[in-house]
């Protein structure tokens, strides 16, 4: 990994010069909401400062849009042509996309990319580079310290292209991968060299983040990862948190980490297309079968599904991780109150019931 | 390039604020709004996916004439004259009262009012109406009586958090409208008491304080003397603030609705008689149209008139709704297939355009602009997201042309124009033209009308026939899977599949009668009888049977002709006892 200092002057400049291969993308608001869009000069340097800001939609669109046409299909003559639409060539970069949405990216990577690599995915992936800024400030629902989702990356153990740590007059830039090292050779003259003093000032920042948190969001997750690995959260609470459960399917949407679609065809006088679009394991729909039978027609049972996928110890030993990377989006999107860290507290509440699994009472577990 | 336009959602009456993100004229998804005021962040799944009826390819895209079973493709100007042709033919052997006007809910407010107007003042006529006839007028005439006339903000979607309780009338009006559900479930982990009243269904949740077994035609029975209730529900129904939450759509008739709020109103402390009050309806602009006055007038027609087999009725107008989903009569349907000319203006081609002498292509409600009222009393403006699609043309310019080639004129050419005369005409929307926030996001809240003094009308002891089962027919007319909106969506289609033709009944009374499910049964009623297979549905209580209504043979075999509502002067099923026997 390479270390630089960049000065927060300096940041429209490099913009500039990425621009001249790259369409670049930044958080800035539209209509009072941040999203992220291409940027704008001067760059909303408000929404580029450590203190986090997520945009609502989830940088998973960049790789996996709410919807994306797959191919279209036309009559020629005899023949029905097929088409795959095609995309712009040009790369992207996303500046200003914070730790808990990286961690998410390489979720879906794994999703889409291992084993199987998914074309659409991959071809949208492979044109992306991403420069985060870590969160010196965490916000009210943030609560990735619980998830190993930041709120700052290790480069150690994380994957990334460029990570940006606010020194207030600098950014420390810590370019990891090779995609990284490309924009910063755009600019070599931007880059200044670190300094220890830089280095020790960016251990401070991460370890005063840490501290900062807020009890409400941060979750006792360790604990309910071991319940529902065990199976050992009592049925009644999956009932109760599934009457909680709107089936509005929001918190799928705007999670980083959910990968769930579905496909549908358009198709009118010969012509038409088929295209994929993002579903939710909340829906009733998702696991009903032709027959009518429904494996999951409960909801508790559904919402059951959906925090084993997430917590289960059988997934973070195949994906290296928990399906949560803590951003806290499902807190603003759930309309029954029950986002990811008011479920794993409801299963902490529920420790004194019986133990399912063993059959024994739980209190020597507690 | 992606486009995030902040507008309004179109599925249900309360109004969520969600951008639709489009590139040129593809939608390719949607995004709540956290800052608007009903959806902070949250939408149900409809919302989520409202972007897949945008891309639907079923839409009217030209002007259709149909002669026999075919249709073709017409001009506008074609289009133009066979309207001309047939309206003036039916005005000059029938006279103009022959002619009916259909508006709709899923029409803005602007669109509503030039549609009353073009009726009143182009076709001389007063029959106009909408299919809230037979679901959802009953509520607002209940309301009406009860606030003196113009409704104006009866409720706050926000506040419901704050209310000490509520009291919701069925529980689809619970978590079927997410923004109200986030606020009673906000309410409940603050510790306001939910009291649930339902007759149709025994699904026990964690959130009611208490569950109330009641239909709404008893329930003002119950509320009315202490003791048949428990106390502590009894006492929290009468607090200052608290919340009444129901779905307009199956009120009727509109006297059980009276009944309730009066003796609601009645228990509220003197320092306090306010209520929040959410009049829920599974169309979006429902409070909108009404007010635009989307109702017959003095002489006219309403829609059942309309539709009885021997109206006068020879030609209707149906702009934006599809009739054969929402009507209650087989021969209504028949009298509908009769007309001499049927013209249909909408965005789908929908069963009831299907049949129609004319069609109109219009646009989506996200491809134009305008306002609707949802259903706190908030008139929010919609901004279009996508062009339009085909040929369609908006309403002011069709109605315009059509006025045009029958020699008369609208008296607007814009839809700021229309807005206008809103404002200046509907006291209620006075300030949607003028105030600075009529643009922003929130949209303006009306002003909020006094109650009047309680109503002295005599509740009706609810009647209790020992041994039978009571057959309940709710009004599913608007369900959700009879929405043309939710058929274009691949998603939703899935998740509303159409209900299976059955009456519903408890398994353990089923055990009882040795009936299994699909077996088919005989029931008879004082009114008809009817054989049905049945379906087992563990949350239909015991001793009752729900029959939705929109299997309208089978309700008309065992209900007959329903019974006619002296308000609404529509029709409507009562509850009814009923033996059932094994074939």
């Amino acid at each position: 990994m390479d270390t630089y200092l960049l000065k927060k002057t300096d940041l429209p400049r490099w913009v500039e010069l990425i621009q001249k291969s790259y369409d670049v993308f930044a958080p800035s608001r539209v209509h009072g909401e941040v999203f992220f869009s291409p940027i704008s000069f001067p760059p909303d340097l408000d929404l580029l400062t450590g203190t986090a800001t997520l945009p609502y939609l989830p940088p998973k669109d960049f790789v996996f849009p709410q919807a994306e046409e797959l191919f279209s299909f036309f009559q020629q003559g005899e023949q029905v042509k097929l088409e795959v639409p095609k995309i712009s060539g040009r790369g992207t970069v996303v500046l200003g996309i914070r730790s808990c949405d990286i961690s998410g990216i390489s979720w879906m990577d794994k999703f889409y990319q291992e084993n199987f690599k998914d074309f659409y995915y991959t071809r949208r992936r492979e044109n992306l580079t991403f420069i985060s800024i870590a969160c010196n400030q965490p916000v009210k629902n943030c609560f990735c310290v619980c998830c190993e989702g930041g709120p700052f990356l290790d480069p150690e153990h994380n994957e990334f292209d460029i990570q940006l740590v606010d020194l207030k007059e600098n950014y420390l830039v810590e370019s990891k991968s090779e995609k990284g090292k490309k924009l910063i050779a755009l600019a070599p003259e931007l880059f200044l060299q670190s300094t220890p003093s830089a280095k020790e000032i960016r251990d401070q920042l991460e370890e005063k983040s840490r501290r900062s948190f807020l009890t409400e969001p941060t979750s006792y997750m360790s604990f309910a990862i071991r319940r529902i690995t065990e199976n050992s959260v009592p049925p009644e609470v999956w009932t109760e948190l599934g009457e909680r459960c709107f089936d509005d399917g929001g918190c799928t949407f705007v999670c980083p980490c959910c990968s769930c679609f579905g496909v549908a065809y358009l198709s009118e006088g010969g012509k038409g297309c088929h295209y994929r679009f993002w579903d939710s394991c909340d829906y009733s729909g998702f696991t009903r079968e032709v027959s009518g039978h429904n494996p999951r027609a409960e909801k508790g049972e559904r919402f059951k599904r959906r925090f084993y996928h997430k917590l289960s110890y059988q997934y973070v030993k195949r994906d290296g991780r928990i399906g949560c990377v803590g951003c806290g989006r499902c807190i603003t999107a759930c309309p029954g109150e029950v986002g990811m860290p008011a479920v794993v507290e409801r299963i902490r509440n529920a420790k004194a019931q019986r133990n399912y699994q063993s059959g024994k009472p739980e209190e020597s577990l507690g | 390039m992606i486009k995030n336009i902040p507008t309004i959602c179109s599925f249900c009456s309360n109004g969520c604020g969600m951008f639709v993100r489009t590139k040129g004229e593809e939608a390719l998804g949607v995004l709540p709004l956290i800052n608007h005021p009903v959806s902070q962040g949250r939408l149900c799944h409809r919302g989520w996916n409202r972007f897949q009826n945008l891309r639907s390819v079923n839409r009217i895209n030209r002007p259709l004439l149909r002669d026999g079973s075919q249709a073709k493709e017409v001009g506008w100007e074609e289009a133009f004259r066979k309207i001309k042709e047939k309206l003036t033919g039916i005005v000059s052997s029938y006279g103009p009262q022959a002619i009916g006007i259909v508006g709709s809910p899923w029409l803005t407010n602007e669109d509503n009012y030039l549609t009353s107007s073009f009726a009143r003042h182009v076709l001389s006529t007063d029959n106009v109406d909408a299919t809230y006839r037979f679901g959802g007028a009953s509520a607002l005439i209940a309301l009406e009586r009860t606030f003196s006339g113009a409704l104006g903000s009866l409720g706050s979607i926000p506040s419901l958090n704050e209310s000490p309780a509520i009291l919701l009338l069925g529980h689809e009006s619970f978590r079927d409208f997410s923004p109200v559900g986030s606020r009673i479930v906000q309410a409940f982990l603050k510790g306001s008491k939910v009291i649930l009243a339902e007759s149709c269904s025994r699904r026990t949740e964690h959130f009611y304080a208490h569950q109330l077994t009641e239909s709404l035609a008893d329930l003002s029975f119950a509320l009315q003397e202490k003791g048949a209730i428990p106390d502590d529900v009894w006492d929290s129904l009468a607090q200052g603030g608290m919340g009444l939450v129901f779905v307009a759509d199956q009120v009727s008739p509109a006297s059980n609705l009276n009944s309730l709020l009066n003796v609601l109103l009645q228990r509220l402390p003197a320092q306090n008689k306010t209520l929040n009050l959410l009049t829920l309806s599974r169309s979006p602009n429902l409070r909108g149209a009404w007010d635009m006055g989307i109702k017959p007038g003095k002489q006219g027609l309403n829609l059942h008139e309309m539709l009885d087999a021997t109206s006068k009725i020879k030609g209707l107008l149906v702009f934006a709704d599809d009739l054969l989903a929402h009507l209650p009569s087989s021969a209504m349907v028949e009298k509908l297939k009769k007309l001499e000319f049927l013209l249909v203006a909408d965005r789908f081609v929908t069963k009831t355009s299907q049949i129609a002498h004319c069609v109109l292509p219009i646009p989506l409600l996200a491809e134009g602009d305008g306002t609707m009222t949802n259903c706190e009393g908030r008139v929010q403006m919609l901004r279009p997201a996508l062009p339009k699609r085909g040929e369609s043309r908006n309403l002011l310019e069709a109605l315009g042309d059509i006025a045009g080639r029958l020699g008369k004129a609208l008296a607007y050419r814009s839809g700021l124009e229309v807005r206008g005369a809103i404002s200046a005409q509907i006291p209620a929307y006075q300030k949607i033209s003028s105030a600075p926030e009529s643009d922003s996001l929130s949209g303006i809240l009306l002003s909020s009308p006094k109650p009047n003094g309680a109503d002295s009308s005599a509740i009706q002891k609810p009647k209790i026939s020992e041994g039978k089962f009571v057959l309940i027919i709710p009004n599913t007319l608007n369900a959700w899977n009879r929405n043309q909106m939710i058929l274009e969506s691949p998603v939703l289609n899935i998740e509303y599949p159409s209900d299976r033709l059955g009456i519903r009944m408890n398994p353990q009374d089923a055990r009882d009668l040795k009936l299994r499910m699909g077996e088919k049964v005989k029931i008879n009623s004082e009114r008809g009888e009817v054989q049905a297979p049945i379906e087992l549905d563990n949350t239909v209580p015991s001793m009752t049977l729900v029959l939705p209504s929109h299997f309208i043979d089978m309700v008309e075999s065992v209900a007959g002709n329903g019974d006619v509502d002296p308000e609404t002067k529509s029709l409507f099923y009562p509850n009814l006892y009923v033996s059932i026997e094994k074939i």
